[in-house]
């Protein structure tokens, strides 16, 4: 592998075709079968750039590979289809980057599957609930809602879930996802509905996932997470499409809804790890080659990739059952604060979108319908109007999708469209993407000086672990406007609304 | 790319088992860290790299050396064996017992059959007890060093958190 070709060399292997968008090309990596391409704006670019002169200056020593490189790596996989897709949000990842799509051709003995192109946090996702509540009634009880939210959803390290549950009910929950939560009475039925997949991967099998996945899972059920995870209060910032915006419930600036980031916790990364485990197995068996080995994949139609697929949708089941509980949570933290029932807030969920998941959807590939495995990693589908696939609610305007700002910010709902269907498989961004190390956020940033300045803006906070209040700082990440702009402009989906956070709560 | 990290590097003495030593590090890392351990042997960067790894956890001088727990880990090279090992534990912290070690020592280290036995000094989580630091979510293969040609033994793994 040629590590140390210089960076003006690597320049020739990069197109831009227009002022958002570079091609790839073959031979930027050994192997690759189909081109890269990734979205970008001046900024974005400048910072994908950056981290190949750093890879070349470094010639191979040490470090990660940059986001460009693992691109390129991932479109030398067997059986992948037209590209390799870089969204704005991109950023170096293991084996696939975080923001990293690409599709493989079922009908291909060849194709495989990767667990590294889902992530280690299976169904890593969003929720979105409304609710009839206008910034003016909640800004008076602003803290006791953020404490009772607190009081009510186990975050953080060590925290375990508050749901009673046993292995048997773990079982079934990994196999009927939104459904078993509906049947013990914590989803509302019009939740399935707003749901992806409508919350349950049909083809689960519990019986694919191992002990230990099982055991991590059942205390962290019904709990949110650490790191870039949270529940925010947020009010309506800005309304871009009026149309989209009422079909979700949506009809003034000031409205406020509630947002849920999480993902299958310690089950989905232990149903990850070892598949990894096998796969390495299997490809020194079967003699695969990748030119990186956390690209570790499996055939399709092999034993390793068939259980990994089934674990992989009991660890979106989970996820799901996950979120719902924290829905059921949430709804009942209003409930008490505003002394009323849920009911009677129209907790209605807008949607809930996943995005680390790989999904067999149906595209169009050189004027064929084509049944391929999607992997989004850190991005998310976005399916436009007149998919079949999405809610009757959404027809007309297109699949929600619901793009997660980092703490303090602002994030985003947008819509799908036909250009994203051809151009990138129906998918889009997932949030901003981290810009500073964690010990670099910690070092640079003193924990008052942000606390203070979430509260400048009007921002209650509560948070399990200290540390993390400077590692989840703005100054952190890139900026999530950047990234869904520049989505937008390339034309892969549109924006709707606008969100500004009020309560933050993380672990 | 990889820059000095904020690394803490004194001589703990404390507890029924005497000093602790400290040689591990937290090493800048993009999205998640990057966990350097050291020692005289490469069974004490090992031990050090599991230490490293609860210390990123939660304040490891808050936790007490009041129970042990024992893993087993297997592997079919040197770097899956570290994975193996730093996933064991992992998994003692994240279900039953919820363990978390003060201190980890390997008792057996198989170096032609890749097997290590070994035993956590510590105690069971408690939240009122011991604060909440990041959680790790997994251990990864991503730039996985493990120098053995070297007088300190020096391993680099990544943790996704």
């Amino acid at each position: 592998m040629p590590e140390n070709r210089s960076y003006n060399d690597e320049l020739n292997f990069l197109d831009k075709i227009d002022a958002h968008t570079w091609r790839i090309k073959k031979g930027f990596v050994p192997n690759m079968k189909v081109d890269g391409f990734f979205y970008v704006n001046d900024l974005l670019e400048k910072l994908m750039f950056d981290e190949l002169r750093q890879h070349s200056r470094a010639a191979g020593f040490g470090g990660f590979l940059p986001a460009m490189k693992q691109i390129a790596n991932v479109a030398a996989l067997p059986g992948i289809v037209k590209k390799s897709v870089g969204l704005p949000d991109v950023h170096a990842g293991y084996g696939f980057a975080i923001g990293n799509l690409a599709a493989f051709d079922m009908s291909n003995p060849e194709a495989v599957v990767s667990p590294g192109g889902v992530g280690f946090d299976i169904n890593c996702g969003v929720r979105l609930l409304r609710t009839n509540l206008d910034e003016r009634d909640v800004q008076p009880v602003k803290d006791e809602l953020a404490q009772a939210m607190f009081d009510h959803i186990p975050v953080g390290v060590g925290s375990k879930g508050v749901i009673p549950m046993g292995a048997r009910d773990l079982e079934e929950a990994l196999e009927m996802g939104v459904d078993w939560s509906l049947r013990e009475g914590y989803a509302w039925a019009e939740d399935k509905e707003h749901c992806e997949e409508y919350g349950r991967m049909l083809n689960a099998d519990q019986s694919a996932v191992g002990s230990k996945a099982k055991k991590r899972g059942l205390p962290q059920l019904g709990t949110l997470g650490a790191g870039n995870h949270y529940a925010e209060i947020q009010v309506v910032d800005e309304i871009f499409d009026d149309y989209a915006s009422r079909r979700m419930g949506i009809d003034h600036k000031g409205q406020v809804v509630v947002m849920i980031h999480s993902g299958s916790r310690g089950f989905g990364h232990q149903v990850a790890t070892d598949a990894l485990v096998a796969m390495e197995k299997a490809m020194k068996r079967d003699k695969v080659l990748t030119n990186d080995r956390q690209l570790a994949c499996a055939r399709i139609s092999s034993p390793e990739g068939q259980e990994y697929l089934k674990g992989m949708a009991c660890a979106a089941n989970f996820a799901w059952v996950n979120r719902s509980s924290m829905t059921f949570l949430s709804r009942q933290a209003f409930a008490k604060v505003f002394n009323t029932t849920p009911d009677d807030l129209d907790m209605q969920l807008i949607y809930d979108v996943s995005h680390n998941i790989a999904k067999m959807e149906e595209h169009i590939v050189d004027g064929k319908q084509t049944t391929l495995l999607v992997h989004r990693k850190g991005s998310t589908r976005a399916f436009p109007p007149h998919h079949p696939l999405i809610p009757v609610d959404y027809q007309l305007s297109g699949q929600p999708v619901l793009i997660g700002g980092t703490m303090g910010t602002c994030s985003y709902v947008l819509t799908g469209t036909e250009k994203g269907m051809e151009q990138t498989f129906g998918t889009t961004c997932h949030g901003a993407g981290r810009a500073w190390s964690r010990a670099k956020s910690r070092r640079n940033l003193d924990y008052q000086e942000v606390l203070d300045r979430l509260a400048e803006k009007g921002i209650s906070i509560r948070v399990a672990s200290p540390k993390l209040v400077m590692e989840e700082a703005p100054e952190s990440y890139k900026n999530v406007t950047d990234v869904v702009n520049t989505c937008h402009a390339v034309g892969i989906s549109k924006k709707a609304i606008k969100l500004r956070p009020i309560a933050v709560i993380k672990g | 790319m990889v820059e000095e990290g904020a690394g803490y590097d004194p001589e703990w003495e404390g507890g029924d088992d005497g000093e602790y030593v400290c040689k591990y590090e937290y090493l800048d890392h993009t999205a998640d860290v990057q966990l350097h351990s050291w020692g005289e042997d490469v069974k004490e960067a090992f031990e050090q790299c599991a230490v490293g790894m609860f210390g990123y956890m939660t304040e490891i001088d808050t936790v007490e050396p009041l129970d042990t727990y024992e893993t087993e880990a297997e592997g079919d090279d040197m770097e899956s064996l570290l994975y193996q090992f730093l996933d064991e534990w992992l998994f003692a912290f994240s279900a039953e017992p919820f363990f978390i070690a003060r201190d980890v020592k390997i008792v057996e280290f198989d170096r032609e059959n890749f097997k290590i036995k070994s035993v956590g000094y510590g105690e069971t989580f408690d939240l009122s007890k011991h604060p909440q630091g990041t959680e790790v979510k997994a251990i990864t293969y991503s730039a996985m060093q493990i120098h053995e040609e070297v007088d300190t033994n020096d391993i680099y793994v990544v943790l996704d958190i």
